[in-house]
């Protein structure tokens, strides 16, 4: 833990330290998007891995994903790689805020059924980016381009949730599990 | 549920609830004012890019160093075939060395008859590329020069041999390029020998296809392509690339700038040519006055 967060109570401490790991995550992508390494046109989409992780975050402990830092960073993501401003920001963060209502649902199924409910709601995202894009007739991409985009986020969605798990140590809470301050999570 | 989901109370949840909705709400009007009034956020999003990606300089270009470097060295793997390559390629580049050699003295002496200045105004800044645009439907990069180095919106950009793209969106210190291969780049050229005039029309592919050409019989694959200079967007004669015939039958443009490795642009300064808007007047001989001269003599 830092020195600094150190007079903080633990569980704040804590919470601080995930919303520091997302901001770092958040940097290193943006950062790695960025590197002009082959610029070369006709790449293959890579997978959408913010959104994977803060999703897959969310459904495990949903104070870990501050709505609001979220939408900053989305929108500093939509700014930097020439998307329309605002928009995937603002549908990832009704998709977010509707996997957050169904966290604690979610608590008790097994995995297959909260990847097919991430894969719909990332599946709605896009159709719902694209619909809006169109009535705004806005310039935009092959649909086969989006649904390669779309389904490489889905196919990574289980080992963010791997590596949030084993690594990061964003587990779901089990049934009963209070925090130090003997709150229910 | 009869539980509650929420160990945060009642009345926070409501709240909550709204102030999400009034965040989404702003996103999506950014979004709209984004649709309405498109250059004024495009400027703000250059003035964000000024602000963060320069903030990166320090470890992007390490980084893309070091991987050119890993990259080279996988080349050694193959040396032996590259050297052979190289070879023969050295004695074509020979014969080419000749007849350029042989050409431009002809052209010194031509133009020495002709007593051609050349435009003395039209010079270049060179800039270092410091990111790319991070998205596989945009293709653009980021300069390292802007607004304080003179930098203007629209001007043309080449990696110093072929045509590169164009700026757009210009901050402070950093500019954008939006390359010719994105889907927004269209831009007028001229084919060489048979000179037709067409547009190139990016398309998030490494080779843009050509479109609206008269004849296009007349095209065979191998023709230079140079920038036209229609519509005063860019200064004409600047070397685009090859025509190459696509797999689907349609006629493409081999560019000629090195897409895979750009690290120094050339940002060419073009002042606009002078604009003729006079639709011109009408000749009519100039005799009024002495018409009238003529009257009062007759009066008297």
């Amino acid at each position: 833990m830092l020195p600094k967060l150190a007079m903080v109570d633990p569980v704040t401490s804590q919470r601080w330290a995930y919303w520091t790991l997302l901001c770092a995550i958040a940097a290193f992508l943006l950062f790695a998007k960025l590197v002009p390494l082959d610029l070369s046109a006709g790449k293959w989409p890579g997978p959408d891995w913010i959104i994977a992780i803060s999703f897959a975050w969310v459904l495990r402990r949903r104070d870990y994903v501050p709505t609001l830092l979220l939408a900053v960073i989305l929108l500093i993501f939509d700014l930097l790689l020439m998307r329309p401003p605002g928009l995937w920001a603002a549908l990832a963060l009704i998709g977010l805020e509707f996997l957050r209502s169904r966290s604690a649902l979610s608590r008790d199924l097994p995995f297959l059924f909260e990847w097919a409910l991430v894969s719909v709601v990332m599946a709605v995202m896009t159709l719902a980016n694209r619909l809006i894009l169109a009535i705004f007739v806005v310039g935009q991409p092959g649909l086969g381009k989006d649904l390669l985009l779309l389904s490489a986020t889905i196919l990574v969605y289980p080992l963010v949730v791997v590596i949030s798990a084993r690594v990061l140590g964003v587990r779901k809470v089990a049934p009963g599990e209070v925090d130090q301050l003997g709150h229910r999570l | 549920m009869a539980r509650d989901r929420n160990s945060n109370g009642e009345y926070i949840r409501p709240v909550r609830r709204i102030l999400v909705g009034l965040l989404v709400v702003f996103l999506l009007a950014f979004f709209l004012v984004w649709r309405i009034d498109s250059p004024r956020v495009e400027r703000f999003r250059a003035a964000v890019v000024d602000r963060v990606v320069p903030s990166f300089d320090w470890a992007l270009v390490p980084v893309t160093k070091f991987s050119e470097m890993v990259s080279n060295f996988q080349s050694y793997s193959r040396i032996y075939e590259q050297n052979q390559e190289l070879r023969s390629e050295l004695r074509q580049m020979k014969a080419w060395k000749e007849a350029a050699l042989q050409l431009e003295q002809k052209n010194a002496k031509l133009l020495d008859l002709n007593n051609v200045r050349l435009d003395p105004k039209l010079t270049f800044v060179t800039g270092l590329v410091l990111a790319d645009s991070g998205s596989p439907f945009r293709q653009s990069v980021i300069l390292n020069i802007g607004e304080r180095d003179g930098i203007v919106d629209g001007w043309a950009t080449t990696d110093g041999l072929g045509l590169v793209g164009r700026i757009s969106g210009v901050g402070n210190n950093t500019s954008r390029v939006i390359l010719l291969t994105d889907s927004n780049s269209r831009i007028p050229v001229t084919i060489q020998p048979s000179g037709q005039q067409a547009l190139l029309v990016g398309d998030n592919t490494a080779r843009p296809p050509v479109e609206f050409l008269e004849s296009p019989e007349l095209i065979r694959p191998g023709d230079r392509v140079v920038s036209s200079g229609d519509g005063g967007v860019f200064p004409p004669g600047l070397l685009v690339g090859q025509v190459a015939l696509g797999p689907e039958q349609r006629l493409r443009v081999r560019l000629s700038a090195d897409y895979e490795r750009l690290e120094f642009l050339r940002v060419l300064r073009s002042h606009s040519t002078e604009r003729i808007t006079d639709p011109g007047g009408l000749l009519v001989p100039e005799t009024p006055e002495p018409a009238q001269n003529v009257a009062e003599a007759g009066d008297g």
